[in-house]
Parts: C-alpha cells; sequence; structure tokens
C-alpha cells in the first residue's frame, strides 16, 4: 500500500465516523441506501458522487444514511431491498436487455424510485432515460416537472433545478399512481456532489459556483425527501406556512 | 178481509213455463205478425191490410197474455230501520281530566249519553243505533255499560279507522248507515293527527255519510311535554349533530325551562327554553359533537312541574347509530424511511382512510445550512396534536418516534386517556421505539402489548412465524383456509430485525420471532390487545415494508399481503362491526311500553364462519345504572344466529349485551342499544282536539256539539227507503173469460175476412 491509497483509506473512515451520531438499532435495513444501476458502460461517471450526498442527507436532516452506495444490476432481484435506484451515465444508455426491463417495470410499479442523471453534457443519457420508461411505462412520456411541484419544497425551497451545470432548467420525470416515481435530469448533479478523498470538490460548478452546488445539494436532499416522504409537504397542515416564505 | 194486511202490489208473471220458453213464444208472435203483413205486402187497398194485421196483432198479444199467465202479487211492506252508530272513545287519553282538576273525559262522556238518553230513545224508533266502543280497533258496546263510564285504556285513538268499519259492517242485509256520532276528546294519532288534508279528507267523504260529533273535554291543563324529537338515524362521529325537539306547553306560567340532551345518563347538550303563556309550541335545537361511534340511546328530558296533568310526557328517548366517514388517523413519524414512506402511501392512498401524519424531518442535531425561510419545515405542533385535536382521531401512528426530544411527557396520558376511552394505537419499531424510545417508563408503557426485554435490537434475518392465536386472528388472515394463510406467511421475505421485546399479560401475539426468545418465551413481532374500551398493537419491526416492495420483487409477488395485513390491523383496530365475532342487533331500536324487546344475536367462530350451537348470554341492562334488568339464555342455529325477546322493562335507556361462548370457549360480546318510550304516544299528549271534531263534522255534513251542551248535536240523518218484508200472496188474472174471448174473437174475425177477401 503507497502513502496515496493509505491516506485515500484513512480519509475514507474518517468520513465514515464523522456521519451524525445516530442509534443505529436495525442494521443497513433501516438507512437510506442508494442503489447504483449498473450497466454495460460508464454507469458510474461520478463515483464519490453518491457518498458525499448520503454524507449530507445525514447531517442536514433526521434521515440516516449508509455511506456506501451499492452497485447493483438493473436485473438484480435484489433491487427491491434499496427504493432509491441512482442511475448514472455519461452517454445514451446500451440496450439493456428484457429482463432488465421487466424488473424496473416491477419495481416502479410497487414503489421503487429512480433518479436519472445525465453528466454528459448533451443531453444523450438523459434523451435515452426518458425512451427507456417510456417503454417500461406503457402510455407515458416524460414530462416537465412544474416549478410548483412538491418536489421542490419537500426538505428545502427550491426555485429551480441545477446541477454541476445548467443544462436544462427542468427536470423531467414520470407520475405512477399519483407519484412521482422517475426524475430525469441532464444537470450533472453527482458533479455537483463529488467530492475526492482528500476533501476537494472534483468539478467546478457553472456557471453559479458555490451557490450553485449549494443548490444541487438541496436539490439532492429534496428528491431524496421526496422519495420516502412523497406528497408529505402537500399536507394540508404546511401549506400556510410554505406560502408564506414562498413570498 | 185478508187482504188488508197487505199495503202494496206489483204485477207479475204466474207461468210455469222457464224464462228461454217464454221469449222464443214472443218471438214466435212477432213471427206470426211479420208474416202476416208480408203476405199483405201487395194489398193495394190501405185500410185492408191494416185491419187484418191489427187483427193478428191482437190475436198474438191475447195468446201471450194466456200464455205469460199475468197476475198480481199483494205485499206487506214495512219501512225498513237505517244504521246510526254511536262510536265513544275508549282511549287512554278519555282518562285524562276534562278539564283542569275536572272528572275525565270518560266520565264526561258517560254522563252525556245518561243526559241524552231520550233523544237517544226517540231516534231508536226510527233507527237502529250501534253502539261501539272504540280506540285503535273498534268493538261494539252497550249503551248502558257505556253511561257507567268504563275505564280507557287504548293505546291508540284511530278515529277514521273506527268509521270506516262501522260503515263496512252492517249486521243485516240492505241495513245501510246513514250517519254516525262519535264520542270523543279527538285526540287522534292515526290518521288523523295531522288534521283534515289530502288522503284522510278523501277517506272522510268516502264514507259519504254525516259523521256529528261531541267534543268532550275543551277545556284547558297544565301541561308540559316533549312531543317531538327529529334526528337523523345515523350521523357521523366527530361531526355535528342537530336534534331538533318540540316543547309543548299548555297552561303554564312564564317560566326558563332546562331541557337536556343526554346520553345513556350523561349530559350532552343543555338549552334553556322561555315558556311564553298562550304559546303552545317550543322548538329547541340542540347541536353536539359525537366522539364515539356505536348506537346510542339519547333522551331529551325537561323538568316535571307542579300541578301537571301528565308526568310521563317530559322526556323522549331516541337512539342514534353513530357511524365513522372515514379513518382519521394520525401517523407521526420519527425520522422518513423506507418503512414510513410504504405505511404513509397505503393509509394516503385508502379512500377509507383520512390521514393526518407529522415527521421529523429534522432534528436538534441536524445542520440543515440554510436559513428557517429557505426550509420548507414547520414546528411540531405537539399541544394542538395531543391536547387539543387527540380525540379526534380514530387511530393514532408513532412510528419510530422518540417522545422525549419533544418535551412530550405531559401529553402522554392523554394517548392512555385515549385509548381507554375507545381509540386505537399502534407502535411500529425501530430505533426510537419501546424500550429504546424510552416507552417502559412513559405512561404508554401498561397500554402498550409488549414489554421491553432490555437489549439491543436484533439485527438477524428471520421469518416471523403465526402463533396459534394468529392463525385465528383476523389481522394475520391472509388468505380464505388455515393452510393458505400459513403458506401465505411462509412465502414471504425474511426481515432484517426486530426490537427485542416479551409479551405482556392480557396481549394476544399474533406473530413471533421463531428462534429469538426472551425469558424462554419467542420474541414477539406483532401484538395486539384491549386496553380500556379501546386496542393497541404493537409491529416490533421498521421493515414491514419488506412484505411490500421486496415481496414484489420475488418471483409472482405482490405488495399485496402489505396491503392486506395494515387493512385488516386498522379495521381490527377502529372495531370494524364486520370483524366483530359477536353481533346485536335489536329489532326495533325505539320500543313502546309494554312491548318486549327483541334482538338477533349474530355470532362467529374464530375464523368468522357462522358459529352454530353457540350458547348466547343475553342481558337486558339500564344504560343509565349499569343495572342488570331482564336476561336469556339461547344457543344459535347453524347461521349463527339466535333470536332474543325480553320482557319489558320500565321506561329509560337500555343496552342489550350478549355474550357467546362455543364449547366452553368464549367467542366474544356485543351490545346494542334501544329506548323503551316513556309513555305511548296516547298518553303523552293530553291535548283534547275539538277542532279536529268540528271538521269532521263540516267535512262529512254532519253537526257539532260540546259534551257540556248535554243535547245531541243536528245529525242530517235522511229518512229511512221502504223495504219488503213480510208476506206476498200472488192473484192471477190471466184466467179471465175475456182473455180467451178476445183471442178467439180477433181469430175467428180474420178467418172471416180474410176469406171474404180472397186471401185463402
Amino acid at each position: 500500500m503507497d502513502r496515496r491509497n493509505f491516506l485515500t483509506g484513512l480519509l475514507a473512515a474518517s468520513t465514515l465516523f464523522s456521519l451524525p451520531s445516530r442509534a443505529l438499532a436495525f442494521g443497513e435495513s433501516s438507512r437510506l441506501v442508494f442503489a447504483q444501476g449498473r450497466y454495460e458502460g460508464n454507469w458510474a461517471p461520478r463515483r464519490n458522487a453518491l457518498r458525499r450526498l448520503a454524507f449530507e442527507i445525514g447531517t442536514r436532516t433526521s434521515i440516516v444514511t449508509s455511506p456506501q452506495e451499492k452497485p447493483l444490476d438493473l436485473h438484480a432481484p435484489e433491487l427491491f431491498r434499496h427504493p432509491f435506484l441512482y442511475l448514472a451515465g455519461d452517454a445514451a444508455l446500451p440496450n439493456l436487455g428484457q429482463t432488465a426491463l421487466d424488473n424496473l417495470r416491477r419495481y416502479v410499479t410497487y414503489g421503487g424510485f429512480v433518479l436519472c442523471d445525465g453528466s454528459d453534457g448533451g443531453g444523450a443519457f438523459a434523451r435515452s432515460c426518458e425512451a427507456l420508461f417510456a417503454e417500461i411505462l406503457p402510455g407515458q412520456q416524460a414530462g416537465r416537472i412544474p416549478p410548483e411541484h412538491v418536489l421542490y419544497k419537500s426538505f428545502y425551497l427550491v426555485d429551480h433545478p441545477a446541477g454541476r451545470t445548467l443544462q436544462r432548467p427542468w427536470q423531467s420525470g414520470f407520475v405512477h399512481n399519483g407519484r412521482l416515481a422517475v426524475v430525469v435530469t441532464e444537470n450533472d448533479l453527482g458533479g455537483a456532489w463529488s467530492r475526492d478523498e482528500l476533501g476537494s470538490w472534483e468539478y467546478e460548478v457553472s456557471p453559479g459556483g458555490e451557490t450553485q452546488r449549494e443548490l444541487a445539494f438541496r436539490l439532492g436532499v429534496n428528491t431524496v425527501m421526496y422519495a420516502m416522504c412523497t406528497d408529505y409537504k402537500e399536507d394540508q397542515v404546511h401549506i400556510p406556512f410554505i406560502m408564506k416564505r414562498r413570498r | 178481509m185478508v187482504d188488508e194486511i197487505y199495503n202494496d202490489w206489483r204485477l207479475v208473471s204466474l207461468s210455469p213455463w222457464p224464462a228461454w220458453a217464454l221469449v222464443l213464444l214472443g218471438l214466435a208472435a212477432l213471427a206470426g205478425v211479420a208474416l202476416a203483413w208480408w203476405g199483405l205486402r201487395r194489398e193495394n187497398r190501405p185500410w185492408r191490410r191494416r185491419g187484418l194485421v191489427t187483427l193478428r196483432t191482437l190475436s198474438m198479444a191475447a195468446a201471450l197474455f194466456v200464455v205469460l199467465e199475468p197476475g198480481i202479487r199483494l205485499l206487506q211492506t214495512s219501512r225498513v230501520k237505517n244504521r246510526l252508530a254511536v262510536l265513544v272513545d275508549g282511549s287512554a287519553s278519555m282518562a285524562f281530566p276534562a278539564d283542569a282538576a275536572g272528572p275525565t273525559r270518560a266520565a264526561v262522556a258517560g254522563s252525556y249519553l245518561q243526559q241524552v238518553a231520550p233523544e237517544l230513545a226517540e231516534l231508536a224508533e226510527r233507527y237502529t243505533l250501534e253502539f261501539h266502543r272504540f280506540d285503535g280497533d273498534l268493538s261494539p258496546a252497550d249503551l248502558g255499560v257505556l253511561q257507567q263510564a268504563p275505564e280507557p285504556k287504548g293505546e291508540k285513538t284511530d278515529l277514521l279507522g273506527a268509521l270506516e268499519t262501522a260503515a263496512g259492517g252492517g249486521n243485516a242485509a240492505g241495513r245501510k248507515l246513514v250517519g254516525a256520532l262519535v264520542l270523543s276528546d279527538g285526540g287522534d294519532n292515526v290518521d288523523l293527527q295531522g288534521g283534515i288534508a289530502g288522503a284522510a279528507r278523501e277517506k272522510l267523504e268516502k264514507l259519504q255519510i254525516p259523521v256529528s260529533t261531541v267534543a268532550v273535554g275543551g277545556g284547558s291543563l297544565q301541561d308540559l311535554a316533549v312531543e317531538t324529537v327529529k334526528v337523523e338515524d345515523f350521523a357521523f362521529v366527530r361531526n355535528t349533530v342537530e336534534v331538533q325537539a318540540t316543547l309543548t306547553a299548555s297552561e303554564m306560567q312564564a317560566i326558563d325551562v332546562p331541557v337536556t340532551l343526554r346520553r345513556e345518563g350523561q349530559v350532552v347538550a343543555q338549552q334553556t327554553v322561555r315558556i311564553e303563556p298562550g304559546k303552545r309550541e317550543h322548538p329547541v335545537r340542540f347541536r353536539f359533537t359525537p366522539d364515539q361511534i356505536g348506537e346510542f340511546v339519547f333522551t331529551v328530558a325537561a323538568p316535571v312541574y307542579e300541578g301537571e296533568a301528565i308526568r310521563s310526557n317530559n322526556s323522549r328517548s331516541f337512539v342514534l347509530k353513530v357511524i365513522r366517514d372515514r379513518v382519521r388517523t394520525l401517523l407521526v413519524v420519527g425520522r422518513p424511511s423506507w418503512d414510513e414512506r410504504y405505511l404513509r402511501m397505503l393509509l394516503k392512498t385508502d379512500p377509507n382512510v383520512d390521514l393526518i401524519s407529522f415527521f421529523i424531518l429534522r432534528t436538534p442535531q441536524d445542520n440543515p445550512r440554510a436559513q428557517e425561510h429557505e426550509l420548507s419545515l414547520i414546528p411540531f405542533p405537539v399541544e394542538e396534536i395531543f391536547d387539543k385535536q387527540l380525540k379526534s382521531f380514530d387511530l393514532v401512528v408513532f412510528q419510530n418516534f422518540a417522545y422525549r426530544p419533544y418535551r412530550m411527557e405531559g401529553y402522554l396520558p392523554n394517548i392512555r386517556k385515549y385509548v381507554e376511552e375507545g381509540g386505537a394505537f399502534v407502535m411500529v419499531g425501530g430505533e426510537n421505539s419501546f424500550g429504546e424510545g424510552g416507552y417502559q417508563s412513559s405512561p404508554l408503557a401498561e397500554m402498550i402489548p409488549v414489554d421491553p426485554a432490555g437489549s439491543a435490537p436484533n439485527e438477524q434475518l428471520f421469518l416471523p412465524r403465526l402463533t396459534e392465536d394468529g392463525l385465528r386472528h383476523p389481522i394475520t388472515q391472509l388468505a380464505a383456509s388455515p393452510e393458505a394463510n400459513q403458506q401465505t406467511w411462509a412465502s414471504l421475505p425474511q426481515l432484517p430485525g426486530v426490537n427485542v421485546t416479551r409479551p405482556k399479560d392480557g396481549a394476544q401475539v399474533l406473530l413471533d420471532h421463531p428462534h429469538l426468545t426472551v425469558g424462554g418465551v419467542n420474541a414477539p413481532v406483532l401484538a395486539v390487545r384491549e386496553y380500556g374500551r379501546g386496542r393497541a398493537m404493537a409491529l416490533t419491526t421498521d421493515a414491514s415494508w419488506y412484505w411490500s416492495l421486496v415481496a414484489a420483487g420475488q418471483s409472482g409477488g405482490s405488495s399485496r399481503t402489505y396491503e392486506r395485513i395494515w387493512s385488516n390491523a386498522i379495521r381490527w383496530l377502529v372495531r370494524d362491526p364486520e370483524l366483530t365475532p359477536v353481533r346485536v342487533q335489536v329489532v326495533q331500536d325505539t320500543v313502546e311500553p309494554g312491548q318486549p324487546v327483541a334482538a338477533t344475536i349474530t355470532a362467529r367462530r374464530t375464523d368468522y364462519g357462522p358459529a352454530d350451537g353457540a350458547e348466547v348470554q343475553v342481558q337486558l341492562v339500564d344504560a343509565e345504572t349499569g343495572r342488570v334488568v331482564g336476561a336469556q339464555r339461547l344457543a344459535t342455529g347453524p347461521d349463527g344466529m339466535a333470536r332474543a325477546e325480553l320482557e319489558a322493562p320500565g321506561p329509560g335507556a337500555f343496552k342489550v349485551k350478549a355474550d357467546a361462548s362455543l364449547a366452553g370457549a368464549a367467542l366474544g360480546s356485543g351490545e346494542d342499544a334501544v329506548a323503551v318510550r316513556a309513555a305511548s304516544a296516547e298518553r303523552s299528549d293530553a291535548r283534547p282536539r275539538p277542532d279536529l271534531l268540528r271538521a269532521i263534522s263540516d267535512v262529512t255534513g254532519g253537526g257539532h256539539v260540546e259534551a257540556a251542551s248535554g243535547s245531541l248535536p243536528p245529525l242530517g240523518l235522511s229518512d229511512p227507503e221502504v223495504v219488503e218484508v213480510g208476506r206476498a200472496k200472488d192473484r192471477p188474472i190471466w184466467d179471465r173469460w175475456w182473455a180467451l174471448a178476445a183471442l178467439a174473437c180477433c181469430l175467428s174475425g180474420e178467418w172471416v175476412l180474410r176469406r171474404r177477401w180472397g186471401y185463402f
């Protein structure tokens, strides 16, 4: 083991210990563990993104997170133990095969949530995800998520979506049984979240700089919060407070 | 000499021939005339033709006269007496005083009949007088008995029914009812209760006789009564119910009357009504919000004042069924998790559930790195929920929620009381639940079906095991047969951990851990218990969501099991009647005095099939005092049903309670409510109604007087018709010589003329 690897491991371990101290009674099953979709191609263009987002969610909210995401094949039965699937890429998705499609269809139908995050800058990955889920969910097309959607007020009050880039100032999604089941962005959220083992941000955020990075984190928190609480913030009791703060 | 007894006659035929033979002979006679005319059609001299046809016609007429054998029927006739019905009111209201502190109305009616006896005797010469006593029915009576004013006992006054029965009677053919005389206080409580209008008026007119009336009692009486109570048959729990009552006052002074609405002894609302002298009806309106589901007896009551004519009509009871609109559920969650998410989705999408949820999204240790105005978070309204609104919920769910950080110690007794009084509570596992959440030393400890074992949560994967109780309990019924149910449970995915607890005494463990034991007993996973009037459930895992998404990921799996378990649990917790093993339904929820209380008891076995041959102990219990006033032992039939009939208790609010057991094992118990009226409508309304009697007379053309007049009203009767009675005698007139002579003369005359004029 060279010095660099040693330091990297040490920092990774320190990240684990720096997670908020909570009574973790039931092990992994009681925490939020991100599943990351694995397929033929560059399925993890931002390898440190989810780890950092998990840390931020753990420190900012009451959600208990696991620092290590779980890479899973899209046809794997284990996918169903992790209701949040992060699907990333820097190019259009390849043909995933019928087994994966059937698996994803059941996953979404029975309550799974999918965040598709394109980092290619051209929108090819996002468009391929939209086509994939349009095929998976017959009769549905990707729709633009309106700015007043509960996704943008599930924890933070977010005005507009942003990631490492502002490639597209809106996100698209698929609604299934009244809930947003799939969110597609091409603003490279993972790029804004990624931090290396030495604590440095891996990618510059443009055009908004660090403010935009914070916005990307807030959007990440909100997305996870929405996946876990659905439309909780649409409940009648919250509306007067949110209206007041939106002014 | 004999003929002097006959005073009428009729022309008749005495012929022994049947009618058809006589008709044929008549036709033959006509044919004879026609042939004569036909034979003379070419005769140019009309007088000849007319002469011969006239002679033929006279011949035929004379022949018919002889054949028909006409005679005179002498009759002895007389005028028949038509019927006049005298109807005397024998209903219970006739026992009320005619005037304040005066004799009873029945006594006044008796005296009146004595006073008008001479007039009645005079009428009896021309009419057949029929005396009847009526209440809800009509029965013949003797004038002498009626004059003695027998005790009136009838529980109804049906004036129109009595008149219709009298008109339809008639004890002899042809004897027509030409009029009726009614002695009554007018207190009708059947068809004419609302006065004479519509169908009632039509029925009166259809009688086609003058009905004369004598009003008995028209004086004033001091009385206060709760006359009517209007309320819907059912109400939704926690929704305002309006009860409209009418307080009637007669000869009362100007006073403030406190009118109460009681639910089985407890006052739920009170109104003060200002009695205005001269005003009879005083509306009272109660508004209240029922906070429990079930059937309850309510009573609207006013105090009894000195000098009232009737003391039993100052209260009126009714049964109100309070039902659930939707299951109002409070979900309190310690932190977002997949377990929370799946439960929220289930509750949110269930049309029968009205969900109010509070999630702790941020704890004091969390740093959102944002200003308050950049967050959508709201303060956790502890006081609002657990003090003011708690009673409005049917079900409270604590999911992995720690109470201490939110200074809730002071509110936990409210939750315990809420369950004691009929609420439902669920604690779902997690690192903030049960012992980990410090609940073992909280006011909720005695209510929760499990006690913490004092050890850390167990994280081993395990498959929950269905217990003996779980095999039969409605919550854990996922399939129709026990085998299929076991199979369904066995096919579910393993769960990743439990809070380690032990069952409390009195708790039913439905699912337990297959190998983790506490004090030699397998650790419970799902346990329920009754607490006070409410119910509590403990689910010691925070991964019941595995029964949804993870189960759906298995080959051929779905989330139906998860939905079914929670649906069953909610129904059981909020006491869905369909999941009640013993159900009691009274046949009538308001019973008249003297009537028995009837109820149907339905018993189900533990697998919810009909319990054939179950022993049922039924009790009638005073709802206000808890005293048992009647009891019965029964056995159910093959349909699991038994019918109870209990002796009529006194007036008041009662519960019919039933306990059922099958082969010595208790099945459960159930109850229903019944109100026994303090007084029948007949006995609760003291008002005489001379106006109604006058209206009857006006509509039918009869007369009307007050009994005090001591004379009969103008009866407007028609004279009797003349009808045949007695003897009859026939005298033939056809056997006279002139009839045969006329026949012979006509025939021979025609023959002679025909010969002479050359027609032969």
